[in-house]
């Protein structure tokens, strides 16, 4: 019943293939740029159920939810012409949050305990059972933010397949969260320094331990190789803190004057039933043209560095004989973060879809692939991956897809 | 060249351009090349993993196996799904999404409309409905969390006449709980409710008062805010907005956020704008109702006007989200007739209660 008939059609000679593997002795570098094709109006389609079952639920359906979406954004996705396909299931997720809920109740019933035989009825503790919690939880909360962070990239890499391939990410999550909350703390320590050293030490085990199958990704970056744009960035950011201050401050005296001036008897008046109105005002004007001067100055420089930084990993990431590249700028980078940030913030949420769409239509237009996989040399992988989702991540981040 | 479908061998990365067509029984996939067969699959073993919505072309898998097939060609999807039952979902096609997004949109539009009356009945209705214990132990941790670096008055005779008027007040109103009142040492010159019954006044509200009828105005006002359950509906209405926040952000909130923002119970009981008004009444009512003289609440009100504004403005603080207005004062200007609150050694008590 297929469209031709293919039991009665010859088989090509396989020739033309073996003829070239022989002939190949250069790697080959075709380049290739991911697809991603969704259309934001089904992506919304998608959102608007979720969020109307979150409501109907009172947020427990977010686990199905969240899957539906990443099956579309995944499978809209494809590299080499192949698709990616998502088989995570909402329960999945569901368990790993219980199982993070129950962890938290078991440690809260910990500080209990602690605060009971502790610090209860000393005269010295003027702190009770909830300032304990939290502050307990605050402590905790940092490092186990980034194990959730990388249990939760396992889970979804081990249901993400690719020419019917599993992925996979190796090494210990809690290992990641200690390497990360010690560098993060020494790099807070010595003034943001170390941030090339914390950046390439932190992608380092994400990368190499990803695996697509049997192959794994190898990364050959070192901080040494960035310190030196880093060393720019970090005093022309200095820079532009101080001239920004400055016309700040110079903007504060100017407006004081003339605010004085411009105000007549009558709305000073007025001003006087309600004293806090101007103060309110001048508060937010203030407030407003920080953030502006803060927008042109600084926020454009942090973009400067960070698509420097993502150029250099990308570049210097690899899997098997296929290499990446970007060639991402500042303006995009831009984009990325800062107006990604506006549209969640201005939105209320609502235009999260959106986000989505504009990052994946970014990462398709901007990452370069160059060769393609040895197809019979990676094999499936034994390993079956967690077997529930997300739980930490849940709790201790805000969560992408 | 159009493949008419790929296979994937579920061992190997590897991609085979293949077609396939039914035999008896079984799915037969073979290689476009040189036909030659990869893979029968049992038609009952066939599913298809997704749906059109969401995936472009839904994957068929053999149950349980990680070999998978890709139908590229819509018109062999087509074909598919017609002739195998299992392969059915392979036919449909996506609607236009315009009219499933009005629909969605509107249909979230009245959900958050109906959770917001869920919570305002929620408020009204379910909050004093709440086991009263719970109410009094929400009351004592924000109490503790709040008076933590003050120093608590005790004198014996002024805390007796103030819980002595409190109580009378509340059961004037026929409040079916006791009421017990503390007394912090120090300013703003204010008084403000937990849950629970629990009343907390500043001593320097007592300094500053003109005469007893003053601080028994403001008593009556925050028994006003105690018999109609206000700072436990303050609470209820502030967790179901937040609630209604995170839901409607789609849950990508943080959990642990909103657990640890213990600050969030302390906003819930800033009192709205209807609340005042409604303790205000209630108060001057309760106050008439025992006969006791009732010109306290605005004769405060106006004392507190006349005073800088700007100390107005820092009064309101956290506890009372309003300034004193003048509207409020008209509402509640009494005569000032009717027995004292407190007799003269009551009153010498409550200014000496803290020394
Ligand atoms: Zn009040």
């Amino acid at each position: 019943m297929t469209t031709t008939s293919p039991w009665g059609q010859a088989a090509t000679p396989a020739s033309p293939a073996a003829a070239m593997a022989a002939a190949t002795t250069e790697p080959d570098l075709t380049p290739s740029r991911p697809r991603y094709d969704g259309k934001l109006g089904e992506l919304y389609v998608i959102y608007l159920r979720h969020l109307v079952l979150m409501l109907a639920t009172l947020g427990w359906s977010r686990f199905w939810g969240r899957t539906r979406i990443r099956r579309y954004l995944w499978n809209h996705f494809a590299i080499l012409g192949d698709r990616f396909e998502y088989r995570g299931r909402g329960i999945e997720l569901m368990v790993g949050f219980l199982l993070a809920l129950l962890m938290l109740a078991g440690w809260g019933g910990l500080m209990y305990l602690v605060w009971i035989y502790v610090f209860h009825e000393r005269p010295l503790a003027s702190f009770g059972l909830f300032d304990i919690f939290s502050l307990s939880v605050a402590l905790i909360g940092f490092p186990l933010a980034y194990v959730g962070h990388y249990a939760g990239l396992r889970y979804r890499l081990s249901r993400t397949r690719w020419r019917g391939i599993r992925c996979g990410l190796a090494g210990s999550a809690w290992r990641y969260g200690g390497l990360a909350t010690f560098l993060t703390f020494a790099n807070a320590v010595t003034g943001q320094l170390l941030t090339p050293l914390v950046s390439v030490n932190l992608a380092r085990p994400r990368i190499t331990n990803t695996r697509f199958g049997s192959l794994p990704f190898v990364f050959a970056g070192s901080a040494g190789d960035i310190y030196a744009r880093y060393t720019a960035y970090y005093f022309l950011n200095i820079i532009a803190w101080v001239v920004a201050a400055v016309i700040f401050f110079t903007a504060i005296g100017g407006a004081v004057g003339g605010l004085g001036l411009d105000f007549t008897e009558d709305e000073i008046r007025k001003v006087l039933t309600r004293p806090s109105l101007r103060i309110i005002l001048l508060v937010a004007a203030l407030a407003i043209g920080l953030y502006i001067i803060f927008s042109l100055l600084i926020l454009p420089l942090r973009c400067w560095w960070q698509a420097y930084l993502f150029r250099y990993l990308v570049s210097h990431s690899r899997a098997g004989n296929v290499l990446f590249a970007t060639a991402i700028s500042t303006r995009q980078m831009w984009g990325f973060l800062v107006l990604n940030y506006l549209i969640i913030v201005l939105t209320l949420g609502l235009g999260w879809p959106w986000v989505m769409h504009r990052t994946l239509r970014l990462i398709s237009a901007e990452l370069w692939l160059y060769g393609a996989p040895d197809g019979a040399s990676i094999r499936q992988p034994t390993d079956l991956g967690p077997r529930y989702g997300e739980g930490l991540l849940d709790m201790f981040d805000v969560s992408g897809v | 060249m159009a493949t008419s479908a790929r296979f994937y061998d579920g061992e190997t990365a590897q991609v085979h351009d293949v077609s396939v067509r039914t035999a008896a029984n079984e799915l037969v996939i073979f290689r476009l090349a040189d036909a030659g067969i990869l893979a029968r699959w049992p038609i009952g073993e066939l599913v298809v993993l997704g749906d059109v919505q969401h995936e472009v072309t839904p994957p068929i898998a053999r149950k349980g196996a990680e070999a998978r097939l890709v139908v590229d060609d819509p018109e062999l999807r087509r074909q598919l799904a017609s002739l195998v039952p299992q392969l059915a979902p392979l036919a449909g096609t996506r609607v236009p999404p315009v009219r499933r997004i009005a629909a969605f949109g509107a249909t979230f539009a009245v959900l958050i409309g109906l959770f917001w009356l869920a919570v305002d009945y929620g408020t009204e209705y379910a909050a004093p409905l709440l086991p009263y214990s719970l109410q009094v132990k929400l009351g004592e941790s924000v109490f503790e969390e709040l008076t933590a670096d003050k120093d608590e008055c005790h004198g014996k005779a002024g805390m007796r006449a103030l819980n002595d008027l409190a109580n009378r007040l509340a059961k004037a109103a026929d409040y079916p709980h006791e009421i017990a009142v503390h007394v912090m040492e120090g300013g703003p010159v204010n008084a403000f409710t937990l849950p629970g019954g629990i009343l907390v006044f500043y001593s320097d509200l007592f300094d500053q008062a003109k005469d007893s009828a003053q601080v028994a105005g403001v008593m009556a006002h925050e028994i006003g805010h105690v018999v109609h359950y206000h700072p436990m509906k303050g609470v209820v209405r502030q967790y179901g907005i937040d609630l209604l926040v995170k839901l409607v952000s789609g849950g990508y909130t943080d959990l642990l956020g909103s657990l640890a923002s213990g600050g969030n119970v302390l906003l819930a009981l800033r009192n709205g704008r209807a609340f005042e008004r409604d303790a205000d009444s209630t108060g001057v009512a309760l106050l008439e109702k025992l006969e006791i003289r009732a010109d306290g609440i605005a004769s405060f009100f106006e004392q507190m006007l006349a005073k800088e504004p700007k100390d107005a403005a820092a009064i309101a603080g956290i506890w009372s989200s309003h300034p004193p207005t003048a509207e409020r004062i008209d509402a509640t200007r009494r005569p000032s007739t009717g027995r004292p609150a407190f007799t003269d050694a009551e009153w010498k008590a409550i200014r000496n209660v803290c020394k």
